[in-house]
């Protein structure tokens, strides 16, 4: 996968990027409830047990964005990535966990091992995120956006769509972590309860 | 003699009367007494007095004579005494008498008094023996009384006797009976037991009854079971009946289904056509659902191009704001440019602007610097100052102390001239005297010795003249150099002075340029510095928003656009959703339908059902028994219920009408606990009493038009008589007389 002889390659990196976020992606589903936990099996990832999904629609689905997405992390054209959750009754953007891509010289040689503790952090801080994010109480559907670069060909099967922002959100910064050549900042924003 | 004698006397006398100071009748004797006495020592004297001159022997006649005399007053006076004393002792007996007396007296008064006391008590003690005679007497009745009760209880005692001796004759007879009885019982218990014998066989009897009415039990269960199974068997017939019915209907139904089917086969031959449509139909489903896709595919189209428009918009907006913001720097800008020309510096850029600005600080600095000499120089000034003004105290202490010593040098040297001028007038003296002595003595050898003196005394001269040039001298310096030092204080405080002037024309000079200037360039760097500090706060507040903006999720879409997959969860859930959605819609209406079509069939539902099956439902469900059966016993109770409400209304129609023409009054509830009654022989429609049913159950009369007419008879059989009947029948009585007559 990687050469551990001098650091990471840009194809390597592209692929660490990619797995953390399957898995990430894996774990706010099962972490916010869009999909029921009995669709869901643990795996041990990055030193830690993780939820992977069992339906066939779904993985299909992540499989061919995961790819999409790291052939664009090869070209170093992908800017975020976004998971829009949806309410399916009012149709109104519900949360948004967007992980920016910053792209570095990859100078700086860093092992594997430091890199996915820093994942395996920002998993961690994933998971502990859900404690104050408000209930999801109607069922909710997600959406992969993907920002890229604008003279880039839109694939097959691949559409332009709007940013899907909330209004009236609460936004919050959450860890971030490095390869030296993809930096990946994770925020969340999600919509305010005027309760509060 | 005499004069012992007189002493003797008075001093007796003196101890008479100083023994009896009381008596004021015994004083008055002893100074009777002394009078006498007095007057007869005074007698003498006279003779004395003429007879002074006469020899010496007849004097010593006359004194024993005297003597004599005396001794005889002094025996009287004795007496006299004596009686005195006698006196006296007879008063003291009378006072002792008088004392015994009145201790008398007093035991006479306490006997009195005892005796008084003793006369109490004896009459205490006669009534006390009164009182006790009294109780005697009265225990004496008491006992009496006593001795009457107890012949009463006596008699009462005998009465008493004699019925117990009665009652003992009556438990002879009682017991008599006793053993009568006891007979009698013994009698009876050998019935008892004959009694029992036959009881016994009775029992056996009564085992052998028992034993047959099981067995007759036991016959009557078989027949029990026996007639179940027979019930069972005609259940079971029933059933079996009721099956052949059933399948004889369902035979009836395949018949009619046979029917059906004949009329299917013909409509077969129509599906061909029916086939084609269903295919142009399905087609024309594709294309809709295409458009339709085509259009949620616009729409979202649409909706992205509205954002984008929006977008646009907001662009356009910050374009403007932007704009605005930028003809404002350049304003600004213009205005920085314009400076140069103002303040008439060469400035084009900002560097330049800098530089002036860094110029400005060089000659502020250098100022600074100047001023800090300056102000460094005055201080060094003041410190030369007021060492020199020390020094000059310190001269002026000198100056005087100076001034002193040449004072007292002045002295000392008038004091050496005065003495210098006595020497000298001295020394011309001594010559003269010398001279004189020369003169007068002759001249021997004493002139070498006069002129070593006078060598000796014009040395002292020499020297004292000498001493007195040095003091002069050092006077004079002493005086010198007080007047060098006031010179030197004079030149010092000239220039004390200068430097203070110069001091405050520096100071004056230096204001005037330097401040204006730094002022000018103070103002323009706090100018600079706030609007340095603004746009650092605009800046730092657009980063914000440019971040906040970024988190949200904006981006600029000039160079960068957001993509996902056509066939992602959210829009198959939202397919699914939609799908559910309608068919959830189209069952609704599908059971409306049938809701309405199964309320309006109603009873006809179980004939008609197979030819009105509304085509299109697929819902024939054949009318169960039950419901036909729930069916009848509605339709029976509601006709019930009409019949009784009918009866009902007509039995009431029947009351009233009744209770109108026997009463006179018709009868009408208005609201609750309100009545209207209106009579037969009312004149007018609306005529009528109102009575209400208060909370207590009181009929009370209402105020009306028509009771207000009835105001008497309200008040004599309402409120006197307190009877509505009676107020009633009143009422009936008036109207039906005032009909008659009119």
């Amino acid at each position: 996968m990687t050469s551990t002889l001098k650091g990471i390659t840009l194809k390597g990196s592209a692929e660490l990027v990619a797995e953390f976020f399957s898995f990430g992606i894996n774990s706010i589903l099962y972490q916010r409830g869009i999909y029921p936990p009995e669709s869901f099996t643990r795996v041990t990832q990055y030193d830690m047990s993780l939820q992977l999904t069992t339906d066939g629609k779904l993985k299909d689905y992540l499989t061919k964005v995961v790819a999409q997405l790291k052939e664009w992390l090869f070209d170093c054209t992908v800017q975020k990535l976004v998971l829009v959750i949806t309410c399916l009754e009012t149709n109104e953007v519900l949360e948004r966990w967007q992980f920016d891509i910053e792209y570095g010289c990859g100078r700086r040689t860093k092992s594997i091992k430091t890199i996915q503790d820093e994942i395996r952090s920002v998993i961690r801080q994933i998971t502990a995120t859900v404690t104050f994010l408000p209930l999801l109480e109607t069922a909710c559907a997600f959406d992969l956006l993907v920002y890229t670069d604008k003279d880039l060909m839109v694939p097959e099967k691949w559409e332009e769509s709007g940013p899907q922002i909330i209004d009236q959100s609460e936004e919050v910064r959450l860890r971030s972590f490095t390869t030296s050549i993809h930096k990946v900042n994770s925020m969340v924003a999600y919509k305010r309860t005027d309760s509060a | 003699m005499v004069l012992t004698l007189t002493t003797t006397s008075t001093t007796t006398i003196r101890q008479y009367t100083g023994g009896l100071k009381m008596d004021m009748e015994d004083n008055t004797t002893v100074f009777s007494t002394l009078k006498s006495f007095n007057s007869f020592i005074s007698h003498p004297e006279p003779p004395k007095r003429h007879s002074e001159q006469p020899a010496g022997s007849a004097n010593l006649q006359i004194n024993y004579k005297r003597s004599m005399e005396l001794l005889d007053a002094a025996e009287r006076v004795q007496s006299k005494s004596q009686y005195i004393q006698l006196d006296q002792e007879k008063k003291q007996m009378e006072l002792s008498h008088k004392r015994a007396r009145f201790e008398l007296e007093k035991v006479a008064t306490d006997s009195a008094r005892d005796l008084e006391r003793e006369v109490d008590r004896n009459q205490d003690l006669l009534g006390r023996i009164k009182r006790l005679e009294e109780k005697v007497g009265d225990a004496a009745k008491n006992l009496s009384e006593q001795s009457g009760n107890n012949k009463v209880l006596r008699k009462n005692f005998d009465d008493l006797n004699k019925k117990v001796l009665e009652r003992d004759v009556r438990l002879n007879t009682a017991n008599q009976m006793i053993s009568s009885l006891h007979d009698e019982i013994r009698e009876l218990k050998q019935t008892v037991q004959n009694q029992d014998c036959t009881i016994s066989t009775k029992n056996l009897e009564i085992q052998s009854l028992q034993e047959q009415l099981d067995l007759q039990r036991r016959r009557y269960q078989e027949m029990s079971q026996l007639c179940q199974s027979l019930q069972s068997a005609q259940s079971s017939c029933s059933e079996h009946v009721n099956k052949i019915k059933e399948l004889e209907r369902r035979l009836s139904l395949q018949e009619q289904d046979i029917a059906l089917v004949r009329t299917m086969r013909s409509e077969v031959a129509r599906v061909q056509d029916l086939d084609k449509e269903v295919r142009r139909l399905r087609e024309d489903n594709a294309y809709l659902r295409e458009s339709r896709e085509n259009s949620s595919l616009l729409k979202e189209e649409v909706e992205g191009l509205r954002r984008k428009l929006e977008r646009m918009e907001k662009t356009n907006e910050d374009l403007v704001n932007s704009e605005l913001e930028k003809e404002r720097l350049i304003e600004k800008l213009q205005a920085w440019e314009n400076l140069g020309q103002s303040t008439g510096l060469n400035i084009r850029k900002p560097e330049d602007l800098s530089r002036e600005v860094i110029q400005i600080q060089q000659r502020e600095i250098a100022l600074k610097e100047q001023n800090y000499t300056l102000s460094s120089r005055v201080r060094s000034v003041d410190r030369s100052q007021s060492q020199l003004q020390g020094e000059a105290s310190q001269q002026r202490s000198k100056a005087l102390e100076e001034q002193k010593k040449r004072e007292t040098q002045d002295a000392l040297v008038r004091r050496l001239q005065k003495r210098v001028l006595l020497l000298t007038k001295e020394r011309d003296g001594m010559r003269s005297i010398l001279e004189s002595y020369d003169s007068e003595l002759s001249h021997t050898d004493y002139s070498p010795q006069l002129s070593k003196r006078l060598r000796e005394a014009e040395d002292i001269l020499q020297k004292t003249q000498s001493h007195h040039l040095e003091m002069e001298g050092q006077l004079t310096k002493a005086q010198e150099e007080s007047g060098t030092l006031k010179l030197q204080l004079q030149s010092v405080e000239l220039e004390l002075e200068s430097v203070r002037k110069q001091q405050s024309s520096v100071a004056e000079s230096n204001s005037g340029m330097v401040i204006e200037e730094v002022l000018l360039l103070r103002q323009k760097i706090e100018d600079v510095e706030g609007e340095r500090q603004r746009l650092e706060e605009q800046n730092n507040i657009l980063e914000m928003r440019l971040e906040r903006h970024s988190l949200q999720g904006d981006y600029d879409p000039v160079k960068t656009r957001v993509l996902h997959l056509k066939m992602n969860p959210t829009n198959v859930a939202k397919q699914q959703r939609q799908q559910e959605t309608e068919a959830l819609r189209e069952e609704v209406t599908r059971l409306r339908e049938h809701l309405r079509s199964l309320k309006d069939a109603g009873p006809l539902a179980l004939q008609d059902d197979p030819h009105t099956g509304s085509p299109g439902l697929g819902l024939s469900l054949p009318p169960s028994q039950e419901v036909l059966d729930l069916r009848k016993q509605m339709e029976s109770s509601e006709m019930k219920n009409k019949r009784l409400k009918e009866v009902f209304q007509r039995k009431i129609q029947e009351f009233r009408t009744m209770c109108y023409v026997l009463t006179g009054y018709q009868l009408d509830v208005t609201t609750e606990n309100q009545y209207r009654l209106s009579s037969v022989y009312a004149e007018q429609m609306d005529d009528s009493l109102l009575f209400k049913k208060g909370s207590s159950g009181i009929m009370q009369l209402m105020e009306t038009e028509f009771s207000k007419t009835l105001g008497e008879m309200v008040a004599l059989h309402l409120h006197h008589q307190k009877s509505i009947p009676a107020f009633l029948s009143a009422v009936t009585l008036d109207l039906f007389s005032r009909q008659t007559i009119f």
